[in-house]
């Protein structure tokens, strides 16, 4: 079964470093932005919590291979597979479609942690980053955030039907979440109100989490933060898996 | 000869329409089952339900004595399966898709064997969705037979594809029937089904309207071939 799941993922691997969506937007753009935010106001302190814009938003662009892996990479494929009969076709072989779910979960996964290396490797190397906080905290706040919004995107593959209704959603959720979580605009910048409206955003939440674990800053909200998160990560895998379909 | 796919009084219904009728019929070992029917008479509908991908209302069916909902695994061992108008991943090859699908089986056979059987062996590094249909269809037929299968499903094959496509698919298929493979599969072609199939259901929504070989079929019409004998049966003569 292990030799079967990693056959398929390996095609799938290929498939997925063959279309450049992964690439583009879930590793050099958050590479990208990284550079232009060093540049520009790398070593400016951001808002009034003494921290400079590189600190700020190391966690935060850490979080944009996440959010392209959730809200773009796996809705977009599961949507495309669905369409094309290949999650039906896999019903008439011996092996479930969940084994291909499984493969294109973890494809997504390596975009996204390959896009934090990425992203690491450019902050430490290129711009003398160093993480003030615990790394091992910082990890442990990346994996519940990948899973949470890996769940949203799960959820979303579920209830679109069509490939035109992902697109649609894809754009909905993906774009406000990448813009308005603070993801790549650094939260610091934007006005109070906005920044209400933000922290509705569960990828706020999640960037929040990251970045005051990056920072070595502890705050008593942290505990409710993990707790929405998995409440989020409970609620969505519950709605995807009973309203998915493979057809 | 012995029983391969047995079915009974199967039948399915899409929101109160009622798409397969108590639907009965048998396939043979060895034997090149042909369900023919229009648009939409329920051809698709009654594969998938008699496989299990859709549950049936009312009505058994076994495939090598075997119900499929409940031995899934069992028999889509030894079950080649190629669906309407399935597609592929975008940017797959020929030489990937065939190892997918090869990574799901105890014992899949060797698809380079496939392929220079099928003479595709020139496409390998080819993009699936760079092929022609006809060398796609029959890349189709090889994916079904990766399995090594005892019986192989081909829903509508055909459609589609130009003259010289279809008789390049047809070819291969008559390869396959004389090796003795057992062949389901759905047209609305006629001359495919005269020249391949033999035994013969014809489905009008649903329900069979009748049954036997091309020769039996033909005979009981007051026509001389198929094609009118088809109509006449279907109560569309001209």
């Amino acid at each position: 079964m292990m030799k079967r799941f990693l056959k398929v993922y390996s095609i799938e691997q290929k498939l997925a470093f063959r279309s450049a969506d992964g690439i583009i937007f879930g590793i050099c753009m958050p590479v990208g932005i990284m550079v232009l935010i060093a540049m520009i106001a790398g070593e400016k302190v951001a808002g009034n919590q003494g921290y400079t814009y590189l600190d700020g938003s190391f966690a935060s662009l850490i979080a944009v291979g996440i959010c392209a892996a959730a809200f773009m990479g796996i809705p977009l494929t599961v949507a495309d597979y669905r369409d094309k009969k290949i999650l039906k076709h896999f019903f008439v072989t011996p092996c479930s479609p969940m084994l291909l779910l499984g493969t294109i979960f973890l494809c997504n996964m390596v975009t996204a942690v390959l896009s934090a290396l990425a992203v690491t490797l450019t902050a430490v190397l290129g711009f003398g980053y160093r993480m003030v906080g615990n790394p091992v905290q910082f990890i442990g706040a990346w994996v519940l955030t990948l899973v949470s919004m890996f769940s949203i995107g799960l959820m979303m593959a579920s209830v679109c039907r069509t490939v035109k209704s992902a697109n649609a959603i894809t754009s909905l959720v993906y774009f406000p979440m990448l813009f308005l979580s603070g993801a790549t605009i650094p939260f610091e910048l934007f006005p109070e109100g906005l920044q209400k409206i933000s922290s509705v955003l569960p990828l706020t939440q999640g960037i929040k989490l990251m970045k005051t674990a990056s920072m070595g800053m502890q705050t008593e909200k942290n505990g409710s933060i993990v707790l929405l998160l998995l409440g989020i990560t409970l609620v969505c895998c519950l709605i995807s898996v009973k309203t998915f379909r493979w057809e | 000869m012995s029983v391969y796919i047995k079915v009974s009084n199967l039948t399915k219904k899409f929101k109160g329409r009622t798409v397969v009728d108590e639907l009965s019929f048998e396939a043979r070992r060895g034997e090149v089952f042909g369900l023919l029917g229009h648009n939409g008479a329920g051809k698709s509908t009654t594969i998938e339900t008699l496989l299990g991908l859709k549950k049936a209302d009312g009505g058994t069916a076994e495939v090598l004595g075997m119900e499929p909902e409940k031995h899934r695994k069992e028999i889509f061992e030894r079950v080649g399966v190629q669906l309407q108008s399935s597609n592929y991943q975008s940017t797959i090859r020929v030489g990937e898709i065939c190892q997918e699908i090869a990574a799901l089986y105890k014992n899949p056979a060797d698809y380079r064997i496939l392929l220079k059987r099928f003479g595709l062996e020139a496409f390998e590094k080819a993009q699936v969705n760079k092929l022609s249909g006809g060398e796609r269809q029959k890349l189709s037929v090889l994916l079904a037979l990766i399995p090594q299968p005892e019986i192989v499903f081909l829903d509508e094959l055909t459609t589609g594809l130009d003259t010289a496509a279809r008789r390049e698919v047809w070819r291969t298929l008559k390869e396959l029937k004389s090796e003795g493979t057992t062949l389901f599969l759905t047209t609305h072609y006629m001359e495919e089904a005269e020249s391949l199939c033999d035994w013969i259901c014809l489905i009008k929504e649903g329900k069979k309207i009748a049954e036997g070989t091309v020769q039996e079929l033909i005979a009981k019409s007051p026509y001389a071939n198929l094609e009118e004998a088809y109509l006449w049966y279907m109560g569309e003569e001209i």
